[in-house]
């Protein structure tokens, strides 16, 4: 017994047994990921049928052609590329300029705009879009707020329509993408900015020119966050959009649960994963084109 | 011509006044160090001259022009940092072409100059290096000719060399000098390290919370020192307190001068023997006065033989303590209630062993005399 303790003991020394190490990581992984993803592409390959979810134990590719000859999943999925596209791109530049100002400001204010940021992120999604709801109705704050100035006469549509689909969804991204871009700005030193300005460099060069090369692995996984999470984006559109901001995430519940078509949906569903594996995966790339940062 | 004027700058963070009134001019080719203790404020009144801070009152010139609000990057110096501020994501090249790149300078005139810089510098093999495989002296080396590649009127520099160990120091401080004298650069170098401020400098600016203690040559601020903040900083000295017992004026104050006339003044000392000077008639019995010998010019002579009668007094001692200190030896001696302190090359060292007797003494100019509030009499 005590032989065999000693002798595993200095396999795992000599590393012919630090495989083992990983296991339960690995185990976790299969459960929750591996697992019920095969379980989704088994049922994406089955047969549809009108009498139940799907065809047990048949064999059949008929779900994905259905998938990718109807139009309306068409749409939605190119419109949820879209959706995604746009809600990263102001993602980024929201919490590019919001993790600058928390780099840039002192004391008091900085762990205030830190706070902020947190807060958010730990409130809850519905609480968030019932708060958005709030905000940008037409008799909201906002609107009331713009209408005041007399810029406009008529309140603006900011909820109930596309804008106002990305307006929840970016509630839900930008904390997110914000503490990733100030985890990389805060390692940055602020005399880098006085260095570039004392050389001739503008307030805006220098930025542009000394901190935001910097900021870039932070600003890749920001969009990443970003852009998976918009991709199988449910709640906002649902919430803050309109019936014709139809993301694959809605397109998908209504094959399960109005059409109760299961194949189909696991189809859609596959799709969706492997456009978000594909944007993953051009990231890594690019993360190891630029040396992700480890050269900062 | 002067081609900085620092005219009367002061800056306040909140409560603290951290620059002082101060004043300075620099010449053109000038290398003049701002030499002073942490905290005393030499770093604030250059980072205000290079423009990263805003005097609340005073004006700042560079060739004539006022620039007291001119942003940092339309001002004509640069700044070379203490931790050296590299950028970190460009070559060694491209940090050094960062400032002619910004001073919109064609691309092959400055293809021309950044290789010029870095052979002044002597950094050519590493161009297509990232700072972060660089050493320290090679860091410091970058930054100096990011700053000098576009040719600032004035160089500033912030204890650039602190982060080096010793030997690199004096090599860079000779480098850095002989880059001066090269190239005719004005430069303003801050420093808390005498020798450097010493070896580099033309004039110095010697800085003590907030305020100019004294301003000019080398040579002159440390032989003739206007207060006693400047005697302590630059080097050890022995600080003897002594007081006024008698003043016996010698020439009567006129209206024209404002110190008063010149007297002869007793003081008693703690070693015990009384010393009686010349000096400005402003001081009265019972005042404090502080008598500064530097270790090398407190002059001794074993117990046994006659002390010189140049001397100024002549006390009593006791060896203390001898310190082998490499080419030097310190002696403590025990003078009556006080201890001086002295030194000797190894080569002109005492013949005394530690609780021998000695008779302790200076030449009258050896001494230099400070009122209560630190002012220099004469």
């Amino acid at each position: 017994m005590s032989v065999t303790a000693a002798g595993l003991r200095d396999r795992l020394q000599n590393g012919e047994l630090r495989g083992l190490l990983v296991a339960p990581i690995v185990l976790f992984d299969l459960l929750v990921f591996v697992v019920p993803f095969g379980y989704l592409l088994r049922i994406s390959l089955t047969e549809r049928t009108q009498r139940g979810a799907f065809v047990e134990g048949s064999w059949s590719i008929e779900a994905f052609q259905y998938v990718l000859s109807t139009p309306t999943l068409i749409d939605s999925f190119l419109f949820t590329l879209w959706f995604a596209a746009g809600v990263t791109a102001l993602s980024l530049g929201i919490s590019l300029l919001y993790a600058y100002a928390i780099w840039r400001a002192a004391g008091g204010l900085r762990v205030a705009l830190l706070g902020g940021v947190l807060v958010s992120m730990l409130t809850a999604i519905v609480v968030k879009l019932f708060a958005v709801q709030q905000l940008f109705a037409p008799n909201g704050v906002i609107n009331q707020g713009i209408l005041a100035t007399g810029v406009i006469q008529e309140p603006l549509a900011l909820i109930n329509s596309a804008a106002g689909a990305v307006i929840g969804q970016l509630y839900i991204v930008v904390p997110y993408s914000v503490l990733a871009i100030y985890s990389v700005l805060s390692s940055v030193d602020e005399s880098l900015l006085d260095a570039a300005r004392d050389l001739g460099a503008g307030r805006l060069r220098a930025v542009v020119e000394v901190i935001i090369p910097h900021t870039i692995p932070g600003l890749i996984v920001a969009g990443v966050i970003s852009f998976t999470w918009s991709v199988g984006s449910f709640a906002a559109p649902l919430l803050a959009g309109s019936s014709a901001e139809r993301t694959t995430g809605i397109a998908i519940s209504d094959l399960l649960q109005q059409n109760f078509d299961w194949a189909a949906a696991a189809a859609m569903g596959l799709l969706v994963a492997t456009t978000v594996f594909v944007a993953l995966a051009v990231t890594y790339g690019l993360l190891s084109y630029t040396g992700g940062g480890t050269d900062g | 011509m002067a081609i900085l004027e620092v005219d009367s700058i002061t800056n306040s963070f909140g409560s603290v006044t951290a620059v002082d009134d101060v004043s300075l001019s620099v010449e053109a080719g000038e290398l003049f160090c701002l030499l002073g203790p942490s905290g005393c404020g030499k770093s604030t009144t250059l980072r205000t001259i290079a423009g990263f801070e805003q005097p609340d009152s005073g004006q700042i010139r560079i060739d004539g022009t006022d620039v007291t609000t001119t942003e940092p990057n339309r001002r004509d110096c640069s700044m070379v940092f203490q931790d050296w501020a590299l950028f970190p994501n460009k070559t060694v090249r491209e940090n050094v072409a960062f400032g002619l790149r910004m001073n919109d300078v064609a691309t092959a005139q400055r293809r021309q100059r950044v290789d010029e810089t870095l052979s002044l510098v002597e950094m050519t093999d590493h161009a297509e290096k990232p700072p972060a495989a660089l050493s320290g002296g090679q860091k410091q080396r970058v930054a100096l000719a990011r700053s000098l590649a576009f040719e600032p009127e004035i160089l500033l520099l912030d204890e650039p060399l602190s982060n080096l160990d010793r030997k690199l120091r004096e090599a860079m401080q000779l480098e850095i000098k002989s880059i001066q004298r090269e190239t005719g650069m004005t430069m303003v170098y801050v420093t808390h390290d005498q020798d450097e401020a010493f070896t580099l400098a033309d004039r110095i600016g010697i800085i003590n919370e907030g305020h100019i203690a004294q301003q000019g040559p080398p040579a002159t601020v440390y032989t003739d020192p206007t207060n006693q903040f400047v005697e302590s900083f630059l080097g050890t000295t022995n600080f003897i307190t002594c007081e006024v017992t008698a003043t016996t004026a010698v020439e009567p104050a006129t209206p024209e001068a404002t110190d008063g006339g010149t007297a002869e003044i007793e003081l008693t000392t703690p070693f015990g023997e009384p010393l009686s000077v010349p000096a400005v008639d402003r001081l009265s019995p019972g005042d404090t006065v502080t008598a500064s010998i530097r270790p090398e010019r407190v002059s001794v002579v074993t117990a046994s033989s006659e002390p010189p009668a140049s001397w100024l007094f002549t006390a009593t001692g006791t060896v203390e303590q001898r310190l082998h200190r490499g080419s030097r030896i310190r002696y403590e001696l025990a003078v009556g209630e006080t201890t001086l302190v002295t030194e000797r090359r190894i080569d002109e060292r005492l013949g005394v062993d530690i609780g021998d007797s000695v008779a302790v003494g200076c030449q009258p100019e050896a001494i230099t005399y400070f009122d209560a509030a630190g002012r220099r009499i004469r």
